[in-house]
């Protein structure tokens, strides 16, 4: 499967009576992006608003964020979602509108949606800090069951991203990649000498709005499974989940999952990159450990002599995580672990729920639970009346003139367990 | 707090659904839960189902605190 990657590079986001792009920048019609969410029965309002690295404006409580994208030949964006199903992404041409992102914010759909601080302290923690943001702002009806809500938010999203993604279509992007694997045994042929090495991802699937989409299916109702890695750089994973906002997989992160891109980096240099193993985080013990059974059988059945494995979320997804490398070193395959840690405030309890004997290599991703001071800003995109109650706040957090204390783990993918971000553990 | 409680002599029974996690956590009698969203009961099954399944959880749980163990017991039958 060969998908070639078109970025175009914006550089702001500017409200004007149409949308496209010109010389690097995205103009927007605000009209007709509110009248599209707004299709949506389920909201009753919606309005926009522009972030940009470098303001004094704090973005709170986001749901996912998404990069802009269109399929320029090949399938459509987001299959399953808004798009057809066929044919599979991964395939064709895709141009993405790179350095600007959508972001859905409003009233919280549960506890676990997190911060963006444009600038200050926080902004180092988190990539959409660095990106110009197109926030929309949602408003649900009165009295509407939670996960319809988050539906509502997460097809907005798309929706709006998917619009934007339009006005890259006949745009000649600024660099233009390709990326190709092979069917498994041309695959392995291409490459003899190299070692075969997988990639083991693991989607939040825990239900009660921790779900995440696979072509359209709600990854606890899936098996484990093989995945082009271009599938997953194109779109065919959605994020719906209210996980930690630290760790959560925005759909943003789905597109650039920073393995697939590194794995790609040494393909066929130091590494033959097979693929990807797709498995969930599912909450009964007999689905732990058949995915985990089945995890270790596809890395065997692809002859692979190593495998990467992320996790998305903590607390009993490390067990998942946990099992996955056991059962595939238990196949003679070398596993390295990446993830995030959690050791409480006073950094004394042990940083993972679960462990193993075979987890002898893991690269941290940093730990959740630090504390940080989150200064006063000029301006508010959303809101800040739930901040005491989102994950990494607590009851009395919040100061007078509007700053507040908070764990890291209330920023938008500050520990994310895939590696996208710089923060790492030291050895002493 | 399993251990924290056995460390005054007091026994105590883990119930809950990641096995695992209650193995490394150091619990001695284990008795796995139905699933993390409904660890004593089933709502799928209905509600009167799901009480039995939940009586019959906690029987268990009463019987396995009154056994000896020899080390990490996970209680997975009724018939011990």
């Amino acid at each position: 499967m060969k998908l070639e990657l078109g970025k175009i590079k914006i550089n702001d986001i500017q409200f004007a009576e149409k949308t496209y792009v010109k010389d690097h920048v995205l103009y927007v019609n605000k009209e007709e992006v509110e009248a599209l969410v707004l299709e949506d029965d389920k909201l009753l309002g919606c309005s926009l608003d522009i972030a940009r690295p470098g303001d004094k404006t704090r973005i709170t409580p986001v749901k996912d964020v998404i990069e802009p994208r269109v399929k320029v030949k090949g399938g459509e964006i987001f299959p399953g979602m808004i798009g057809k199903v066929t044919p599979p992404a991964g395939e064709g041409r895709t141009h993405a509108l790179d350095g600007c992102c959508v972001v859905t914010v409003g009233r919280i759909v549960g506890f676990q949606e997190g911060v963006i601080d444009m600038s200050g302290p926080a902004a180092d923690y988190c990539p959409f800090s660095k990106t110009v943001n197109l926030c929309v702002v949602i408003e649900p009806k009165e009295g509407l069951e939670t996960h319809v809500y988050e539906k509502a938010g997460r097809m907005a999203g798309l929706k709006v991203a998917a619009y934007l993604g339009e006005a890259g279509r006949d745009i000649e992007p600024d660099t233009l990649e390709t990326f190709e694997t092979k069917p498994i045994f041309e695959q392995a042929q291409m490459y003899p000498d190299l070692p075969k090495v997988g990639y083991v991802h693991m989607l939040q699937s825990q239900g009660l709005l921790h779900d995440t989409y696979y072509y359209g299916v709600d990854a606890k109702q899936f098996v484990p499974t093989f995945m082009y890695p271009t599938e997953i750089m194109d779109g065919a994973i959605v994020s719906g989940n209210c996980v930690a906002p630290c760790d959560k997989v925005t759909t943003y992160h789905h597109f650039h999952n920073p393995v697939i891109e590194d794995c790609y980096k040494h393909h066929g240099k130091d590494i033959n990159f097979m693929g990807v193993i797709l498995t969930n985080e599912n909450v009964f013990l007999a689905d732990k450990e058949r995915h985990s059974d089945m995890v270790a059988k596809l890395a065997e059945w692809m002859g692979l002599d190593g495998v990467l494995i992320t996790e998305e979320g903590y607390g009993n997804p490390d067990t998942d995580l946990m099992m996955n490398c056991r059962k595939v070193e238990q196949k003679g395959v070398k596993v390295v672990l990446i993830t995030d840690e959690f050791p409480g405030k006073d950094g004394k309890s042990q940083s993972l729920a679960d462990t193993c004997d075979e987890a002898t290599a893991l690269a941290s991703c940093g730990q959740g639970n630090a504390t940080l001071h989150f200064p006063a800003m000029d301006k508010v995109i959303g809101t800040m009346d739930y901040i005491e109650s989102q994950i990494g706040g607590w009851a009395g957090c919040v100061n007078e003139d509007g700053s507040f204390e908070a764990e890291l783990q209330i920023i938008i993918a500050s520990t994310i367990a895939n590696g996208f971000n710089c923060l790492a553990a030291k050895g002493y | 707090m399993v251990k924290g409680i056995e460390k005054y002599g007091v026994p105590v029974v883990h119930m809950a659904t990641v096995v695992p996690i209650s193995l490394t956590i150091g619990a001695n009698r284990i008795i796995p839960g139905v699933g993390i969203p409904y660890p004593l009961g089933d709502p799928t099954q209905g509600e009167v189902d799901s009480k039995k399944i939940r009586k019959r959880m906690v029987r268990r749980a009463l019987k396995a605190l009154q056994t000896e163990v020899d080390g990490q017991t996970v209680f997975e039958k009724d018939n011990f």
